[in-house]
């Protein structure tokens, strides 16, 4: 499509970066390499040569209602939550959570005296807060520190009865799932990487808890976005479950920079979805008897996968999606906002969905 | 209005004397000259409050969706049907159906008939409270209908099918929020474009460049896009629509994927555009490239066919929801 110069619409420039096709699983040399030099934890450049996976094992459904607490999960999962990354925290020692939970809970009472506009459904009492480990949720590479801290900051009503249960005003996590063990075990010692963090909740407490985690361990936060990338990764995943649990529908919304913006909903029925995509990979799986292979899946079939939606609806409307950001996907598994919000509604699937969200958040991280 | 906002109307007009409701009004001034001449301060306060909520409705006509209905087969008299037969008829017919109703008619200045209908049944009284709005142009097909149940749907119908002597009304799959913007885009009340051989009276402004040339071809492709999309779309103005909805039920068709070409079943899928002025924002994408040929697309259909609501099947022309489908 040619460009006009009078027009006002470019694309967007990630709109087609797809990574380079490559069958092979190994990390390559990333264009951030050049990083090295300026890494105040004095990473090699070898080392930040992170970039996302071309390719990944294909989305397993872990039946970790085993291994983890039923409590942990039911507040994981039917959430919203708020994604960002987290660079090494400092002297982070899982040994010491009680403490830190009284230091937060202290600091959320000081600043909440200095003045801290917070308002929270109308409590007017202190805050308790928890941060409690969800065991079994670590990965079974050989990664370090793969675990979920979660504070809970309660609130209690002023009218509230005895024995009414506490209403969580805003909880949060930080993890670490299948993290590229090059990368954590160069760190330093003393370090502790945990780079994903999830809050739900009112932004006042999200960025109370930052700033007590950023004073206390030196660590840094920034916003994470997904990027149209995952977020069509995180489509294929999904369809690919659909056999499995039922997907219901598979939701992509679109804006196009036009005056006014133009939102597009493509909704498409899940036995469909899941046939284009069978369709996609059948070239893939014809070829390899070897099982492992099969198992992974491809940022080519993906690609193809979408781009076979797209000209589904081209064909239709003489309009191309490319031409638009992705900014949603969702389907009863879960949904992913270009913003950086993320809900996984079953979580057969957290282990996998997490581990592409590390990822993002390693690669998102400036060090 | 929503109803808490329909109580609270009420409970305040109740607890103002009567004999304070028209200074209290007047300070107020809100209303027009025109509206306050028409409210009888010897009428109930009941009453009144109920004048004071169909102001309310025709003067915001945008807070709830409104539906398009269209009458069908007109017999020999409905083009002759005027404001007094039509209002007695109706206020008949309906009250044959259902007794207990509530029926107010008024001609508007832009030749709208506003009904205000409100139900009871052999229980109650009417609900003045959630009353149903009717909007009817005379000499037209065309009726707009909001906050009506599915089950009082068929007794509006037949009461409307039977005063404005036509022998069938359907859905004419048309809803927005803005009353003006469905009955512009149905009576095509608004700046339709035509085509030309000579776009040359819509041509885009060009700032001063360096080449020429390039500049020229450039502002021929530009221009002759920008008349393009006036054609499919209009031009100034558009009925403000806030989306459209194409349930597609095509074959997938696609020569890179054989496997999902040769499936016989369709491709089911939703595509819902929204967007604060529909029409606007496709017509900006047909004149900036984004969309290719859209007087060709099933977006034109929106303005052209006047609906919103759309379901696309292989087949050739079907039932009435149906439209063509696209070319391949």
């Amino acid at each position: 499509m040619e460009r006009p110069q009078n027009s006002v619409v470019r694309t967007p420039p990630n709109s087609t970066a797809v990574q380079r096709r490559s069958k092979s699983k190994s990390y390559r040399q990333s264009y951030r390499s050049c990083l090295g030099a300026a890494s105040r934890l004095g990473l090699t450049p070898g080392l930040t040569a992170r970039r996302l996976n071309s390719s990944r094992r294909a989305l397993k459904s872990h039946i970790i209602t085993e291994k983890v607490n039923p409590d942990h999960l039911a507040l994981l999962v039917k959430r919203e939550w708020r994604l960002s990354y987290i660079t090494p925290l400092h002297q982070f020692r899982h040994t010491q959570l009680k403490r830190y939970s009284r230091q937060l809970s202290a600091f959320i009472a000081a600043e909440k005296q200095q003045g801290v506009a917070m308002e929270v459904e109308g409590s007017q009492s202190g805050f308790r807060v928890s941060f409690s480990v969800v065991q079994g949720l670590a990965a079974t590479d050989d990664d370090a520190e793969t675990v979920l801290i979660q504070p809970q900051i309660f609130s209690r009503p002023v009218f509230a009865k005895q024995d009414e249960p506490q209403k969580s005003v805003w909880s949060g996590w930080l993890t670490c799932i299948n993290g590229n063990p090059e990368y954590l075990q160069s760190l330093p010692k003393g370090f502790t990487s945990l780079p994903l963090f999830g809050g739900s909740g009112a932004e006042v407490l999200t960025s109370l808890v930052k700033s007590w985690f950023q004073q206390t361990f030196d660590c840094c936060f920034g916003p994470l976005e997904i990027n149209h990338t995952s977020l069509q990764w995180l489509a294929a995943l999904w369809t690919n479950c659909h056999t499995e649990s039922n997907l219901q529908h598979l939701k992509m919304i679109w804006t196009l920079p036009v005056v006014p913006p133009l939102q597009i909903t493509y909704t498409v029925n899940p036995q469909d979805a899941w046939e284009l995509w069978m369709s996609v990979r059948k070239d893939r799986l014809e070829k390899t008897e070897d099982e492992e292979e099969a198992g992974s899946i491809d940022i080519e079939e993906v690609m193809r996968f979408v781009q076979g939606l797209k000209s589904h609806f081209y064909r239709h409307f003489r309009l191309d999606l490319s031409a638009g950001n992705l900014n949603q996907v969702s389907t009863a598994l879960g949904s992913a906002k270009f913003s950086g919000k993320i809900k996984i509604s079953n979580s057969r699937y957290m282990i996998t969905t997490l581990t592409l969200l590390t990822e993002c958040a390693l690669l998102k991280m400036p060090v | 209005m929503d109803d808490s906002a329909r109580r609270l109307l009420q409970r305040l007009i109740r607890r103002i004397p009567a004999q304070m409701l028209k200074p209290t009004l007047d300070k107020w001034d809100r209303l027009t000259a025109a509206h306050r001449q028409s409210m009888d301060f010897t009428e109930s306060k009941w009453a009144l409050t109920e004048k004071l909520l169909a102001i309310y409705v025709i003067e915001n006509p945008d807070h709830s969706m409104w539906y398009a209905l269209q009458l069908v087969d007109p017999e020999d008299d409905a083009h002759s049907v005027e404001l007094t037969q039509f209002k007695e008829q109706f206020k008949s017919h309906l009250r044959e159906l259902i007794r207990h109703v509530s029926i107010k008619i008024k001609k508007h200045t832009d030749e709208a008939v506003w009904i205000r209908i409100a139900w009871g049944d052999s229980f109650s009284r009417p609900n003045h409270l959630k009353p149903t709005y009717v909007v009817h142009h005379l000499q037209t097909p065309y009726v707009f209908v909001t906050s009506l149940t599915s089950k009082l749907k068929p007794l509006l119908s037949q009461a409307l099918v039977l005063s404005t002597r036509y022998q069938a009304i359907k859905d004419a799959s048309l809803s927005a929020r803005k009353l003006t913007a469905i009955r512009d885009l149905l009576m095509r009340q608004y700046q339709q474009v035509f085509p030309t051989k000579y776009p040359s009276s819509l041509v885009e402004n060009n700032q001063n460049a360096s080449n020429i040339l390039i500049n020229k071809e450039q502002a021929e492709l530009a221009a002759s896009r920008h008349q393009k999309a006036c054609e499919a779309f209009g031009d100034g103005m558009l009925p403000q629509l806030q989306s459209a909805v194409y349930k597609l039920e095509t074959k997938f068709r696609d020569h890179t994927n054989k496997t999902m070409t040769e499936r016989e079943e369709a491709f089911r899928c939703v595509v819902k555009f929204a967007s604060t002025n529909l029409l606007e924002s496709l017509r900006h994408c047909a004149s900036s490239g984004i969309s290719s040929t859209p007087g060709t697309s099933l977006l034109s259909s929106i303005p052209l066919k006047g609906r919103n609501y759309f379901v696309i099947t292989d087949n050739g022309p079907g039932p009435s929801s149906q439209t063509r489908q696209p070319p391949n």
